[in-house]
Protein backbone atom coordinates (compact mmCIF):
# COMPACT_ATOMS: atom_id res chain seq x y z
CA UNK A 1 0.00 0.00 0.00
CA UNK A 2 1.58 3.10 -1.08
CA UNK A 3 0.82 6.57 1.06
CA UNK A 4 0.67 10.03 -0.49
CA UNK A 5 2.28 13.53 1.46
CA UNK A 6 -1.35 14.00 3.13
CA UNK A 7 -2.14 10.32 4.40
CA UNK A 8 1.34 9.89 5.04
CA UNK A 9 1.12 13.31 7.62
CA UNK A 10 -2.31 12.10 8.81
CA UNK A 11 -0.62 8.86 10.10
CA UNK A 12 1.84 10.89 12.05
CA UNK A 13 -0.72 12.49 13.53
CA UNK A 14 -2.34 9.90 14.32
CA UNK A 15 0.65 7.93 15.83
CA UNK A 16 1.73 11.27 17.84
CA UNK A 17 -1.58 11.43 19.51
CA UNK A 18 -1.37 8.04 20.80
CA UNK A 19 2.18 8.67 22.54
CA UNK A 20 2.42 11.79 23.63
CA UNK A 21 1.23 13.91 25.76
CA UNK A 22 0.86 17.54 25.32
CA UNK A 23 0.84 19.99 28.71
CA UNK A 24 1.57 23.00 29.61
CA UNK A 25 5.25 23.22 31.59
CA UNK A 26 5.83 24.11 35.13
CA UNK A 27 9.08 24.68 36.44
CA UNK A 28 9.55 22.09 39.57
CA UNK A 29 11.73 23.08 42.30
CA UNK A 30 13.61 19.69 41.27
CA UNK A 31 14.05 21.77 37.67
CA UNK A 32 15.35 24.94 39.85
CA UNK A 33 17.73 22.64 41.56
CA UNK A 34 19.02 21.62 39.12
CA UNK A 35 19.98 24.78 37.53
CA UNK A 36 21.66 26.06 40.83
CA UNK A 37 23.91 23.05 40.53
CA UNK A 38 25.44 24.29 37.18
CA UNK A 39 25.47 28.24 37.22
CA UNK A 40 29.17 29.11 38.84
CA UNK A 41 27.80 31.33 41.07
CA UNK A 42 25.48 28.95 43.15
CA UNK A 43 26.98 25.31 41.17
CA UNK A 44 30.81 25.74 43.09
CA UNK A 45 30.09 26.09 46.70
CA UNK A 46 28.03 23.37 46.08
CA UNK A 47 30.59 20.99 44.45
CA UNK A 48 32.64 22.35 47.08
CA UNK A 49 30.46 21.02 49.42
CA UNK A 50 29.99 17.53 47.66
CA UNK A 51 33.84 16.62 47.43
CA UNK A 52 33.69 17.62 51.21
CA UNK A 53 31.19 14.90 51.66
CA UNK A 54 33.17 12.64 49.55
CA UNK A 55 36.41 12.63 50.87
CA UNK A 56 34.81 12.75 54.38
CA UNK A 57 33.02 10.06 54.28
CA UNK A 58 36.05 8.12 52.44
CA UNK A 59 38.01 8.88 55.74
CA UNK A 60 35.97 8.10 58.26
CA UNK A 61 34.62 4.88 56.39
CA UNK A 62 38.08 3.82 54.75
CA UNK A 63 40.47 5.06 57.40
CA UNK A 64 38.83 5.20 60.82
CA UNK A 65 36.22 2.18 60.41
CA UNK A 66 37.68 -0.21 58.02
CA UNK A 67 41.56 -0.11 58.16
CA UNK A 68 42.25 2.04 61.75
CA UNK A 69 39.44 -0.02 63.53
CA UNK A 70 39.80 -3.73 62.53
CA UNK A 71 42.21 -4.02 60.16
CA UNK A 72 45.38 -3.01 61.57
CA UNK A 73 44.47 -5.01 64.63
CA UNK A 74 44.05 -8.09 62.66
CA UNK A 75 47.29 -8.04 61.08
CA UNK A 76 49.36 -6.21 63.10
CA UNK A 77 48.29 -7.85 66.67
CA UNK A 78 47.30 -11.26 65.09
CA UNK A 79 48.35 -11.95 61.14
CA UNK A 80 51.44 -10.48 61.49
CA UNK A 81 53.11 -12.67 64.59
CA UNK A 82 50.98 -15.52 63.59
CA UNK A 83 53.35 -15.52 60.78
CA UNK A 84 56.61 -15.05 62.09
CA UNK A 85 56.23 -17.85 64.67
CA UNK A 86 54.88 -20.46 62.27
CA UNK A 87 57.16 -19.63 59.22
CA UNK A 88 60.56 -21.51 59.16
CA UNK A 89 63.92 -19.66 58.05
CA UNK A 90 64.00 -16.43 59.96
CA UNK A 91 66.29 -14.00 58.46
CA UNK A 92 66.41 -16.25 55.32
CA UNK A 93 65.78 -14.79 51.19
CA UNK A 94 62.30 -16.89 51.31
CA UNK A 95 61.71 -15.19 54.69
CA UNK A 96 62.37 -11.97 54.13
CA UNK A 97 59.91 -12.08 50.80
CA UNK A 98 57.37 -13.94 51.60
CA UNK A 99 56.73 -12.53 55.32
CA UNK A 100 59.13 -10.15 56.91
CA UNK A 101 61.97 -8.21 55.69
CA UNK A 102 62.57 -7.31 59.18
CA UNK A 103 65.90 -5.09 59.97
CA UNK A 104 68.99 -5.51 61.22
CA UNK A 105 70.65 -4.36 64.32
CA UNK A 106 73.74 -5.14 65.56
CA UNK A 107 74.16 -7.77 63.31
CA UNK A 108 70.99 -9.16 64.77
CA UNK A 109 67.65 -9.93 63.14
CA UNK A 110 64.87 -7.87 63.92
CA UNK A 111 61.28 -8.62 63.22
CA UNK A 112 59.00 -6.16 62.42
CA UNK A 113 56.09 -5.33 64.54
CA UNK A 114 53.76 -3.66 61.72
CA UNK A 115 52.49 -4.65 58.39
CA UNK A 116 53.99 -1.31 57.41
CA UNK A 117 57.30 -2.24 58.06
CA UNK A 118 57.59 -5.89 57.09
CA UNK A 119 57.23 -5.96 53.66
CA UNK A 120 56.32 -9.66 53.11
CA UNK A 121 54.09 -10.76 50.25
CA UNK A 122 51.84 -12.87 53.05
CA UNK A 123 51.97 -9.90 55.46
CA UNK A 124 52.61 -6.25 53.83
CA UNK A 125 51.03 -7.20 50.24
CA UNK A 126 47.22 -8.99 51.92
CA UNK A 127 47.33 -6.06 54.57
CA UNK A 128 47.81 -3.41 51.65
CA UNK A 129 45.56 -5.20 48.94
CA UNK A 130 42.60 -6.32 51.74
CA UNK A 131 43.08 -3.80 54.87
CA UNK A 132 43.62 -0.72 53.05
CA UNK A 133 42.94 -0.90 49.22
CA UNK A 134 39.43 -2.77 49.72
CA UNK A 135 37.51 -0.47 52.00
CA UNK A 136 39.02 2.74 49.97
CA UNK A 137 38.10 1.31 47.09
CA UNK A 138 34.43 0.26 48.07
CA UNK A 139 33.55 3.18 49.57
CA UNK A 140 34.99 5.46 46.61
CA UNK A 141 33.30 3.42 44.11
CA UNK A 142 30.10 3.60 46.01
CA UNK A 143 29.98 7.33 46.13
CA UNK A 144 30.99 7.56 42.81
CA UNK A 145 28.39 5.53 41.59
CA UNK A 146 25.79 7.38 43.96
CA UNK A 147 26.76 10.82 42.26
CA UNK A 148 26.36 9.19 38.60
CA UNK A 149 22.90 8.07 39.49
CA UNK A 150 21.45 10.67 40.97
CA UNK A 151 22.43 12.90 37.92
CA UNK A 152 25.12 15.31 39.50
CA UNK A 153 28.01 14.40 37.21
CA UNK A 154 26.82 15.72 33.95
CA UNK A 155 26.43 18.85 36.12
CA UNK A 156 29.99 18.87 37.39
CA UNK A 157 31.42 18.70 33.69
CA UNK A 158 28.96 21.44 32.94
CA UNK A 159 30.06 23.51 35.47
CA UNK A 160 33.77 22.99 35.21
CA UNK A 161 34.00 23.14 31.53
CA UNK A 162 35.43 26.72 31.36
CA UNK A 163 38.14 25.91 33.50
CA UNK A 164 38.65 22.17 31.50
CA UNK A 165 39.00 24.07 28.01
CA UNK A 166 42.00 26.43 29.89
CA UNK A 167 43.85 22.89 29.85
CA UNK A 168 43.09 21.77 25.99
CA UNK A 169 39.91 19.44 27.60
CA UNK A 170 36.09 20.26 28.08
CA UNK A 171 33.92 19.39 30.65
CA UNK A 172 33.41 15.47 29.63
CA UNK A 173 37.12 15.14 31.03
CA UNK A 174 35.61 15.05 34.79
CA UNK A 175 34.54 11.34 33.97
CA UNK A 176 38.30 10.24 33.50
CA UNK A 177 40.07 12.24 36.53
CA UNK A 178 37.44 11.36 38.82
CA UNK A 179 37.21 7.85 37.68
CA UNK A 180 41.39 8.14 38.30
CA UNK A 181 41.10 8.72 41.52
CA UNK A 182 39.64 5.11 41.85
CA UNK A 183 41.76 3.78 39.72
CA UNK A 184 44.36 4.72 36.44
CA UNK A 185 43.59 1.56 34.63
CA UNK A 186 39.77 2.29 33.82
CA UNK A 187 40.47 6.03 33.41
CA UNK A 188 42.73 5.44 30.99
CA UNK A 189 40.01 3.82 28.84
CA UNK A 190 37.51 6.24 29.47
CA UNK A 191 39.33 8.95 27.94
CA UNK A 192 38.16 7.33 25.02
CA UNK A 193 35.60 9.91 25.84
CA UNK A 194 37.24 12.77 24.64
CA UNK A 195 36.87 13.55 20.82
CA UNK A 196 40.67 14.74 19.72
CA UNK A 197 43.83 12.82 19.99
CA UNK A 198 45.35 16.24 21.70
CA UNK A 199 42.44 15.81 24.23
CA UNK A 200 43.16 12.00 24.87
CA UNK A 201 47.04 13.00 24.78
CA UNK A 202 47.05 15.77 27.82
CA UNK A 203 43.91 13.83 29.99
CA UNK A 204 46.23 10.40 29.70
CA UNK A 205 49.50 12.53 30.75
CA UNK A 206 47.87 14.23 33.00
CA UNK A 207 46.29 11.52 35.14
CA UNK A 208 49.35 9.26 34.90
CA UNK A 209 51.17 12.00 36.38
CA UNK A 210 48.77 13.90 38.78
CA UNK A 211 45.98 12.02 40.14
CA UNK A 212 46.85 9.56 42.81
CA UNK A 213 44.37 6.25 42.58
CA UNK A 214 42.35 5.40 45.37
CA UNK A 215 44.68 2.63 46.99
CA UNK A 216 47.45 5.62 46.78
CA UNK A 217 45.02 7.95 48.50
CA UNK A 218 43.81 5.47 51.24
CA UNK A 219 47.52 4.43 52.21
CA UNK A 220 48.26 7.90 51.94
CA UNK A 221 45.22 8.94 54.39
CA UNK A 222 46.91 6.04 56.96
CA UNK A 223 50.51 7.28 56.58
CA UNK A 224 50.64 10.60 56.62
CA UNK A 225 46.93 12.17 57.07
CA UNK A 226 48.46 15.60 58.38
CA UNK A 227 50.09 16.12 55.33
CA UNK A 228 47.72 14.73 52.69
CA UNK A 229 45.75 17.95 52.26
CA UNK A 230 49.01 19.73 51.01
CA UNK A 231 50.10 16.95 48.44
CA UNK A 232 46.91 17.09 47.15
CA UNK A 233 47.16 20.24 46.85
CA UNK A 234 50.72 20.25 45.41
CA UNK A 235 49.07 17.70 42.63
CA UNK A 236 46.05 19.92 41.81
CA UNK A 237 48.38 23.18 41.22
CA UNK A 238 50.69 20.98 38.87
CA UNK A 239 47.59 19.04 37.00
CA UNK A 240 46.17 22.67 35.69
CA UNK A 241 49.87 23.93 35.44
CA UNK A 242 51.10 21.23 33.25
CA UNK A 243 47.74 20.94 31.48
CA UNK A 244 47.61 24.85 30.73
CA UNK A 245 51.45 24.16 29.10
CA UNK A 246 50.67 21.32 27.12
CA UNK A 247 47.39 22.78 25.79
CA UNK A 248 49.54 25.40 24.46
CA UNK A 249 52.53 23.09 23.38
CA UNK A 250 50.50 19.83 21.53
CA UNK A 251 49.07 20.29 18.26
CA UNK A 252 45.21 19.50 18.24
CA UNK A 253 41.80 20.91 18.18
CA UNK A 254 40.22 21.04 21.33
CA UNK A 255 36.27 21.11 20.50
CA UNK A 256 32.99 22.22 22.21
CA UNK A 257 30.49 20.10 24.00
CA UNK A 258 26.65 19.74 23.84
CA UNK A 259 25.72 17.91 27.19
CA UNK A 260 22.20 16.57 27.97
CA UNK A 261 21.77 16.91 31.15
CA UNK A 262 19.25 14.77 33.00
CA UNK A 263 17.14 15.56 35.84
CA UNK A 264 17.84 14.44 39.20
CA UNK A 265 16.46 10.94 40.27
CA UNK A 266 16.32 8.58 42.73
CA UNK A 267 19.28 5.77 42.41
CA UNK A 268 18.35 2.46 41.84
CA UNK A 269 19.56 0.18 44.33
CA UNK A 270 19.95 -3.16 41.47
CA UNK A 271 22.02 -0.19 39.20
CA UNK A 272 24.39 0.85 42.18
CA UNK A 273 25.31 -3.00 43.26
CA UNK A 274 25.97 -3.93 40.11
CA UNK A 275 28.08 -0.77 38.95
CA UNK A 276 30.14 -0.86 42.10
CA UNK A 277 30.62 -4.96 41.80
CA UNK A 278 31.52 -4.38 38.23
CA UNK A 279 34.12 -1.90 39.14
CA UNK A 280 35.65 -3.17 42.27
CA UNK A 281 36.24 -6.70 41.06
CA UNK A 282 37.96 -5.12 38.14
CA UNK A 283 39.72 -3.27 39.97
CA UNK A 284 40.73 -6.19 42.17
CA UNK A 285 41.87 -8.43 39.22
CA UNK A 286 44.32 -5.97 38.22
CA UNK A 287 45.51 -4.40 41.65
CA UNK A 288 46.09 -7.13 43.84
CA UNK A 289 48.13 -9.62 41.50
CA UNK A 290 50.35 -6.22 41.42
CA UNK A 291 50.48 -5.50 44.68
CA UNK A 292 51.62 -8.94 45.47
CA UNK A 293 54.11 -9.27 43.20
CA UNK A 294 55.10 -5.83 43.98
CA UNK A 295 56.56 -6.81 47.25
CA UNK A 296 58.60 -9.85 45.55
CA UNK A 297 60.06 -7.56 42.98
CA UNK A 298 61.13 -4.85 45.48
CA UNK A 299 62.35 -7.72 48.32
CA UNK A 300 64.63 -8.89 45.70
CA UNK A 301 65.58 -5.92 44.74
CA UNK A 302 66.65 -5.09 48.21
CA UNK A 303 68.21 -8.25 48.64
CA UNK A 304 70.69 -8.27 45.27
CA UNK A 305 71.41 -4.91 46.66
CA UNK A 306 69.96 -3.13 42.97
CA UNK A 307 68.09 -0.39 45.60
CA UNK A 308 71.24 0.61 47.86
CA UNK A 309 73.22 0.57 44.39
CA UNK A 310 70.68 2.76 42.35
CA UNK A 311 70.02 5.15 45.49
CA UNK A 312 74.06 5.89 45.95
CA UNK A 313 73.92 6.58 42.08
CA UNK A 314 70.85 9.01 42.16
CA UNK A 315 72.02 10.05 45.70
CA UNK A 316 73.12 13.87 44.01
CA UNK A 317 69.56 14.01 42.26
CA UNK A 318 67.63 12.90 45.31
CA UNK A 319 69.64 15.08 47.99
CA UNK A 320 70.66 18.00 46.01
CA UNK A 321 67.59 18.63 43.42
CA UNK A 322 64.78 17.34 44.83
CA UNK A 323 65.58 17.38 48.75
CA UNK A 324 65.23 14.36 50.15
CA UNK A 325 66.86 11.36 51.57
CA UNK A 326 68.73 8.71 49.06
CA UNK A 327 67.29 5.98 50.74
CA UNK A 328 63.75 7.07 49.00
CA UNK A 329 65.25 6.12 45.70
CA UNK A 330 63.65 2.73 47.09
CA UNK A 331 60.32 3.55 47.24
CA UNK A 332 60.35 5.25 43.77
CA UNK A 333 61.07 1.82 41.87
CA UNK A 334 58.55 0.80 44.04
CA UNK A 335 55.85 2.69 42.59
CA UNK A 336 56.64 1.64 38.90
CA UNK A 337 54.73 -1.65 40.39
CA UNK A 338 52.44 -0.19 42.88
CA UNK A 339 52.25 3.30 44.44
CA UNK A 340 49.97 2.40 47.60
CA UNK A 341 53.47 -0.06 48.41
CA UNK A 342 56.00 3.00 47.61
CA UNK A 343 54.12 5.73 49.81
CA UNK A 344 54.26 2.42 52.76
CA UNK A 345 57.81 2.27 52.28
CA UNK A 346 57.89 6.06 52.19
CA UNK A 347 56.39 6.07 55.97
CA UNK A 348 59.22 3.91 57.90
CA UNK A 349 61.78 6.43 56.08
CA UNK A 350 62.74 8.55 58.88
CA UNK A 351 62.53 12.35 57.07
CA UNK A 352 61.37 15.30 57.86
CA UNK A 353 57.41 16.63 57.35
CA UNK A 354 58.33 18.80 54.20
CA UNK A 355 60.57 15.81 52.99
CA UNK A 356 58.13 13.61 53.68
CA UNK A 357 55.66 15.39 51.79
CA UNK A 358 57.56 15.95 48.79
CA UNK A 359 58.92 12.57 48.90
CA UNK A 360 55.07 11.44 48.73
CA UNK A 361 54.09 14.03 45.98
CA UNK A 362 57.57 12.82 43.77
CA UNK A 363 55.92 9.38 44.18
CA UNK A 364 52.60 10.53 42.84
CA UNK A 365 54.02 12.33 39.39
CA UNK A 366 56.83 9.64 39.30
CA UNK A 367 55.54 7.22 36.54
CA UNK A 368 52.54 5.61 36.09
CA UNK A 369 52.19 2.40 37.56
CA UNK A 370 52.86 -0.65 35.65
CA UNK A 371 49.18 -1.17 35.20
CA UNK A 372 48.76 2.54 33.72
CA UNK A 373 51.37 1.85 31.41
CA UNK A 374 50.32 -1.11 30.18
CA UNK A 375 46.82 0.73 29.48
CA UNK A 376 48.70 3.61 27.77
CA UNK A 377 50.52 1.26 25.35
CA UNK A 378 47.23 -0.47 24.64
CA UNK A 379 45.56 3.40 23.45
CA UNK A 380 49.16 3.68 21.41
CA UNK A 381 52.62 3.66 21.92
CA UNK A 382 53.22 7.10 20.38
CA UNK A 383 50.85 8.29 23.17
CA UNK A 384 52.91 6.72 25.76
CA UNK A 385 56.42 7.63 23.98
CA UNK A 386 54.86 11.24 24.40
CA UNK A 387 53.23 10.94 28.26
CA UNK A 388 56.33 9.80 29.35
CA UNK A 389 59.02 12.08 27.65
CA UNK A 390 56.34 14.89 29.28
CA UNK A 391 56.72 13.19 32.71
CA UNK A 392 60.25 12.88 33.01
CA UNK A 393 60.20 16.61 32.20
CA UNK A 394 57.50 16.90 34.96
CA UNK A 395 59.19 15.55 37.62
CA UNK A 396 62.41 17.28 37.06
CA UNK A 397 61.09 20.19 37.10
CA UNK A 398 58.31 19.71 39.47
CA UNK A 399 60.53 18.24 42.33
CA UNK A 400 62.55 21.08 41.84
CA UNK A 401 60.18 23.37 42.01
CA UNK A 402 58.62 21.86 45.32
CA UNK A 403 62.13 21.52 47.00
CA UNK A 404 62.59 25.28 46.13
CA UNK A 405 59.52 26.66 47.89
CA UNK A 406 59.89 24.38 50.70
CA UNK A 407 63.61 26.79 50.93
CA UNK A 408 61.63 29.69 50.38
CA UNK A 409 59.10 29.40 53.49
CA UNK A 410 62.18 27.55 55.34
CA UNK A 411 60.87 24.07 55.60
CA UNK A 412 62.85 22.32 53.38
CA UNK B 1 -1.20 34.79 53.68
CA UNK B 2 1.35 37.96 52.98
CA UNK B 3 2.14 37.42 57.47
CA UNK B 4 2.77 33.97 56.88
CA UNK B 5 4.89 34.89 54.43
CA UNK B 6 6.74 37.74 56.18
CA UNK B 7 7.05 35.38 59.43
CA UNK B 8 8.20 32.65 56.86
CA UNK B 9 10.56 35.51 55.34
CA UNK B 10 11.96 36.54 59.10
CA UNK B 11 12.53 32.56 59.80
CA UNK B 12 14.80 32.02 57.27
CA UNK B 13 16.51 35.16 57.40
CA UNK B 14 17.22 34.48 61.14
CA UNK B 15 18.28 30.90 60.69
CA UNK B 16 20.63 32.23 57.64
CA UNK B 17 22.29 35.07 60.08
CA UNK B 18 22.94 32.45 62.70
CA UNK B 19 24.31 29.95 59.71
CA UNK B 20 26.65 32.80 58.27
CA UNK B 21 27.62 33.50 62.01
CA UNK B 22 28.98 29.59 62.44
CA UNK B 23 30.49 29.50 59.13
CA UNK B 24 32.77 32.75 59.95
CA UNK B 25 33.09 31.39 63.68
CA UNK B 26 34.48 28.15 61.84
CA UNK B 27 36.81 29.52 59.11
CA UNK B 28 38.29 32.34 61.92
CA UNK B 29 38.62 29.60 64.41
CA UNK B 30 40.06 27.34 62.19
CA UNK B 31 42.50 30.05 60.81
CA UNK B 32 43.75 30.47 64.39
CA UNK B 33 44.90 26.79 64.59
CA UNK B 34 43.47 25.42 67.49
CA UNK B 35 40.13 24.71 67.98
CA UNK B 36 36.99 26.11 70.41
CA UNK B 37 34.74 24.23 73.06
CA UNK B 38 31.53 26.52 74.37
CA UNK B 39 29.45 23.91 76.48
CA UNK B 40 28.14 21.89 73.95
CA UNK B 41 29.29 23.61 70.86
CA UNK B 42 32.23 22.74 69.25
CA UNK B 43 34.44 24.79 66.46
CA UNK B 44 36.99 22.63 64.97
CA UNK B 45 39.95 23.98 64.53
CA UNK B 46 41.51 22.15 61.90
CA UNK B 47 41.35 23.16 58.45
CA UNK B 48 39.50 20.01 56.93
CA UNK B 49 36.55 20.53 59.57
CA UNK B 50 36.61 24.21 60.66
CA UNK B 51 38.58 25.00 56.94
CA UNK B 52 37.06 23.96 54.30
CA UNK B 53 33.72 22.84 56.47
CA UNK B 54 32.92 26.54 57.37
CA UNK B 55 33.19 27.90 53.90
CA UNK B 56 30.39 25.40 53.37
CA UNK B 57 28.83 26.78 56.48
CA UNK B 58 29.06 29.88 55.16
CA UNK B 59 27.42 29.64 51.85
CA UNK B 60 24.53 27.49 53.48
CA UNK B 61 24.09 31.05 55.04
CA UNK B 62 23.71 32.84 52.24
CA UNK B 63 22.07 30.91 50.26
CA UNK B 64 19.02 31.12 53.17
CA UNK B 65 19.93 34.67 53.13
CA UNK B 66 19.36 35.27 49.25
CA UNK B 67 16.15 33.20 48.84
CA UNK B 68 14.45 33.93 52.13
CA UNK B 69 12.57 37.12 50.59
CA UNK B 70 10.50 35.52 48.61
CA UNK B 71 10.56 31.65 49.54
CA UNK B 72 6.81 30.62 47.68
CA UNK B 73 9.29 31.39 44.42
CA UNK B 74 10.40 28.36 43.64
CA UNK B 75 13.91 29.60 42.58
CA UNK B 76 14.21 31.03 45.79
CA UNK B 77 12.78 28.43 47.54
CA UNK B 78 15.30 26.28 45.84
CA UNK B 79 17.77 28.33 47.23
CA UNK B 80 16.95 28.10 50.64
CA UNK B 81 16.29 24.33 50.12
CA UNK B 82 19.88 24.14 48.72
CA UNK B 83 21.31 25.70 51.78
CA UNK B 84 19.33 22.73 53.54
CA UNK B 85 21.43 20.21 51.92
CA UNK B 86 24.58 21.98 52.40
CA UNK B 87 24.03 21.64 56.29
CA UNK B 88 22.71 18.33 56.02
CA UNK B 89 26.37 17.06 54.04
CA UNK B 90 28.27 18.65 56.91
CA UNK B 91 25.99 17.59 59.88
CA UNK B 92 25.97 14.30 57.92
CA UNK B 93 29.32 13.41 57.94
CA UNK B 94 29.75 14.56 61.24
CA UNK B 95 27.12 12.09 62.13
CA UNK B 96 28.68 9.59 59.99
CA UNK B 97 31.99 9.59 61.22
CA UNK B 98 30.56 9.47 64.96
CA UNK B 99 29.64 6.65 63.80
CA UNK B 100 32.67 4.99 62.57
CA UNK B 101 34.11 6.10 65.57
CA UNK B 102 31.75 4.18 67.73
CA UNK B 103 32.30 0.64 66.49
CA UNK B 104 35.55 0.04 66.85
CA UNK B 105 36.91 -0.35 70.09
CA UNK B 106 40.16 1.12 69.59
CA UNK B 107 44.03 0.29 69.09
CA UNK B 108 44.33 -1.43 72.23
CA UNK B 109 40.68 -2.53 73.72
CA UNK B 110 38.49 -5.41 72.33
CA UNK B 111 37.33 -5.84 68.44
CA UNK B 112 34.27 -3.42 69.34
CA UNK B 113 33.42 -0.82 72.16
CA UNK B 114 31.72 -1.24 74.94
CA UNK B 115 28.12 0.23 75.09
CA UNK B 116 29.44 3.21 77.55
CA UNK B 117 32.21 4.02 74.75
CA UNK B 118 29.85 3.71 71.74
CA UNK B 119 27.08 6.35 73.78
CA UNK B 120 30.01 8.13 74.99
CA UNK B 121 31.11 8.81 71.01
CA UNK B 122 27.75 10.72 70.78
CA UNK B 123 27.70 12.81 73.48
CA UNK B 124 28.42 16.68 72.76
CA UNK B 125 30.10 19.12 72.23
CA UNK B 126 29.04 18.84 68.66
CA UNK B 127 30.12 21.22 65.42
CA UNK B 128 27.52 24.09 64.60
CA UNK B 129 26.17 21.98 61.86
CA UNK B 130 24.75 19.51 63.96
CA UNK B 131 22.75 22.19 65.91
CA UNK B 132 21.66 23.74 62.52
CA UNK B 133 20.27 20.43 61.34
CA UNK B 134 17.10 20.17 62.82
CA UNK B 135 15.93 23.71 61.62
CA UNK B 136 17.23 22.93 58.28
CA UNK B 137 14.93 20.00 58.11
CA UNK B 138 11.81 21.97 58.99
CA UNK B 139 12.21 24.59 56.13
CA UNK B 140 13.07 21.59 54.02
CA UNK B 141 9.22 20.34 55.12
CA UNK B 142 7.69 23.83 54.94
CA UNK B 143 9.69 24.33 50.82
CA UNK B 144 8.01 20.48 49.89
CA UNK B 145 4.69 21.34 51.61
CA UNK B 146 4.69 24.37 49.50
CA UNK B 147 5.62 22.85 46.53
CA UNK B 148 2.80 19.83 46.56
CA UNK B 149 0.22 22.70 46.94
CA UNK B 150 1.81 24.91 44.31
Amino acid sequence: MKLGPDERWDLIDSIASQVVTYGKYRHTLKDAIGELTVKPMTGIPIAIAVLYGFWSVFGSFAGTLCTDGFFVKLFDGYWLPWLQGVFPGEGGWLYSILIDAGGMTNGEFILSDNCFEAFGVLTSGLFVAIGVVLPAIVIFYLMLTLLEDIGYMPRLAVLIDTVLHRIGLHGYAIVPTILSLGCNVPAVTATRILETRKQRFIMMTLLAIFIPCGAQLGIMEEVIPELIGYALLYLVIGYFIFGFILNRIVPGKSPEILIDVPSYQKPMIANVRRKLWMRVSSFFKVAVPFVLLGCVVVNVLYLVGFIQWLGDILAPVFVGWFGVPKETAGPLVAAFLRKDLAVAQLSVIEMTQYQMLSAVVLVSIYFPCVATFAMMLKEGWKELIGSVAVLAVVVFLYGGIIHLIGKLIGVA
Amino acid sequence: MAEKNNLVMICIAILGVVTVAFGLADILVSAGGDGTELSILEIPGDMFRGGWGGFIVLFAGLFYLSGCKNVAEVHNASKVAMGSVLIWIMAGTDIFAMITESIPGGEDGPWFNSLSGFLGTYAPPYAPAMFLLPFSLVVVYYILKQERTR
